[in-house]
């Protein structure tokens, strides 16, 4: 069960070291800094590990052990493993690298792991893994020095020093993180054991995966389809093509990034080119609720925002809302006489709570839009706090999503802190806030047109 | 691994109801008359040989051709290839139905080792090799995944008439992906073109296709 290497009750961290620049005196530290169950450090050399007793062989430790993180040299792996095994632990982290990534010689070795894993019924991420992370229990087996905030995004990355940097970086992103998993080699558990997992997972609402190939194609798919709760991947290795000698067109045609893309869709699988993407979706999926349709309206402080946010709807395949002359004739109520009433609307510099907050909420309230783009673009005249609040007060309010766009840096720190706090998804550039939606709409029409009906919901859906 | 001739490759794919041109391989210069007065005039004599894919390339393909030239045309297009590609085998030639004028398409399969097979469907010529506005699915694909891989083709206004063209049957062209689609399974297809299918106003048929088999 993977649930014993996420949520295990006791670790055992073997090589675990009193020296903290390596990788098993590093983990220890981690692990010990935050899990709240028993950890055992595992070192022939040492009798105390970081002010814990250690023991020279998990066989030796005298309580349970569901779970082991092992970084130790490849060669003693295998010894360490059948260990495990007797000992009667679940769940293996093989952090330890010189598997199948570097040779013939690893590869074998590397089924020799997998037949003692299999042998004792246990599960094992990796080898050559950089470690996982579960947020819910503190669980940082990782090498990384600070753990990333709770929240509903789980990340699978098949790098572990890109995903690893990722996930320190959303501390600074304010993005809220549930699991981070690295898949190193894949030699046990996959892709397709991983969405699984985190589908039946009811603390992740969003997927999110870095992925350099997919192992069992077929089955990834059927998996992916059941699967209710969002997932981005970006994958890699686009520029990759059939390089052999052509026989059709279609075979040169055919390069495995157009295979890929072609999966991802029909398994409904958002799949985005940049990390940037893969994280504003997934803010927004784990902020906000699912529009019914495609049609957004645009809300700004100023006309060139705004027709920037209408050209990358038009990009993204978003229609631009059609308003109700009801709609028009209360948004004139609200804006200056001089402003423009219709999609896209621009109050002409006009920013107060009052315009803000009436605005929106009369959006939201028409037929015909299926979602708001609020953006504020900072003056010197201008405050950033006031629109900042109506924003948050009109979301928590509506069932249709609000994404925002607060532009200008300097000044409007006030404005994107409220947002940030009040989990509303908030990008420095229209095209970003516009991206992020679309991403929100796609999802939908995955759920009505290719995700298969009738199984389980996920868990999350949206932050409301 | 098998390379099937045009003539083996469209046995196969009328076999899952594909329209295809008439035709048959002619061994001799007579046999080559009698097929084409069979067929109809005129016709396209191909050269048939599982070591040339692309016929043309090597000037192995001769199209309207008259009652008058067949017999020539037979002896020409044999002693040309057996200069030009000595190595290979060659069967006979290949008397067939020309096709009338219409929408060429491309619609293929390429077995892929994580994901099985995909199908490819694009507009034919120079729309695939130079725009490669083509879209792709994995098999197996229902008739409503067939008409959206036709529709979200770039190409698509063409297929539905524009500027005084006539439309494409593109339900006839969904039939094909389906039929492909199917196929692909079944019949262990590495590698298969169909290129062109031409698609009239009602119905298609299959003009040249090749595969390859394990």
């Amino acid at each position: 069960m993977l649930s014993s290497i996420f949520e295990p009750g006791s670790i055992a961290v073997v090589g675990a070291s009193n020296n903290e620049t390596k990788w098993g005196g590093r983990i220890f530290k981690n692990v010990l800094s935050g899990f709240k169950g028993n950890v055992y450090p595992v070192n022939p050399k040492e009798k105390i590990v970081q002010g814990v007793t250690a023991y020279s062989s998990v066989l030796e430790i005298p309580g349970d052990v569901e779970m082991a993180v092992i970084a130790i040299p490849s060669g003693l792996v295998l010894d360490a493993v059948d260990e495990c095994g007797r000992k009667g632990v679940k769940g293996l982290v093989v952090v330890s690298a010189g598997f199948s990534e570097t040779g013939k010689e690893g590869a074998a070795l590397e089924k020799k792991l997998v037949a003692a894993v299999r042998k004792y019924g246990m599960r094992m991420i990796g080898p050559n893994t950089l470690g996982i992370v579960n947020e819910n229990i503190g669980l940082n087996a990782t090498v990384i020095g600070r753990l990333p905030n709770t929240g509903t995004i789980s990340f699978i990355t098949q790098s572990g020093t890109l995903g690893l940097a990722i996930a320190d970086w959303t501390i600074d992103m304010g993005i809220g993180l549930c699991k981070v998993i690295s898949t190193g080699n894949k030699a046990d558990t996959d892709d397709v054991d991983l969405i699984e997992y985190l589908d039946n997972d009811p603390s992740t609402g969003v997927i999110a995966m870095y992925s350099e190939g997919i192992n069992r194609g077929k089955e990834f798919m059927e998996a992916a389809r059941c699967i209710k709760k969002p997932i981005i991947a970006i994958k890699t290795g686009r520029s990759a093509k059939g390089a052999k000698a052509v026989f059709s067109h279609t075979g040169s045609m055919a390069g495995s990034d157009e295979i890929y893309s072609a999966a991802f869709r029909q398994a409904g699988i958002l799949r985005v080119d940049t990390i940037d993407e893969i994280f504003d979706a997934a803010l927004a999926f784990s902020c906000q609720p699912l529009p019914n349709g495609n049609r957004a309206a645009i809300l700004s402080n100023g006309g060139g925002a705004s027709i920037v946010a209408t050209d990358e709807c038009e990009k993204q395949g978003l229609d631009i809302a059609e308003l109700s002359g009801k709609t028009k004739e209360k948004i004139k109520s609200i804006i200056p006489a001089f402003a423009s009433a219709s999609n896209p609307i621009d109050t002409a510099g006009a920013s107060s709570y009052d315009v803000y907050s009436g605005v929106i909420d009369t959006l939201l309230s028409d037929k015909n839009v299926d979602a708001v783009i609020a953006i504020y673009v900072h003056t010197v005249m201008s405050d950033a706090v006031p629109p900042a609040e109506a924003v948050m007060d009109m979301t928590h309010k509506s069932a249709k999503p609000i994404i925002s766009c607060w532009m200008g840096g300097a000044g409007t720190e006030k404005g994107t802190e409220i947002l940030k706090k009040g989990c509303m998804p908030n990008y420095s550039v229209p095209e970003r806030a516009v991206k992020a939606l679309a991403a929100l709409v796609k999802h939908r029409e995955f759920l009505d047109t290719v995700k298969i009906k009738g199984t389980k919901t996920g868990g999350l859906e949206g932050g409301k | 691994m098998t390379v099937l001739t045009e003539n083996d490759t469209k046995k196969l794919l009328a076999g899952y109801g594909i329209p295809v041109t008439k035709g048959s391989i002619a061994a001799t210069a007579d046999e080559a008359l009698a097929i084409a007065l069979n067929i109809g005039f005129p016709v396209a004599m191909k050269i048939s040989s599982p070591d040339i894919p692309h016929k043309s390339d090597v000037g192995g393909v001769v199209l309207n051709v008259g009652k008058e030239d067949v017999r020539t045309k037979y002896n020409e297009l044999v002693s040309r290839i057996t200069k030009t590609v000595p190595q290979a085998r060659i069967e006979g030639v290949l008397v067939q139905q020309m096709a009338q004028p219409g929408h060429e398409v491309i619609i293929g399969l390429k077995k892929d080792a994580q994901f099985g097979h995909a199908l490819m469907f694009g507009l034919g010529g120079i729309f695939v090799e130079v725009y490669k506005d083509v879209s792709f699915r994995i098999a197996p694909i229902d008739r409503n995944e067939a008409v959206g891989m036709i529709s979200e083709i770039k190409g698509y206004p063409i297929l539905k008439g524009i500027r005084g063209k006539k439309a494409a049957d593109i339900n006839a062209i969904a039939d094909v992906l389906v039929s492909v689609s199917e196929m692909a399974g079944k019949e262990n297809i590495i590698e298969l073109d169909i290129n062109p299918l031409v698609a009239f106003e009602n119905g298609v048929i299959a003009v040249d296709a090749r595969a390859m088999v394990e």
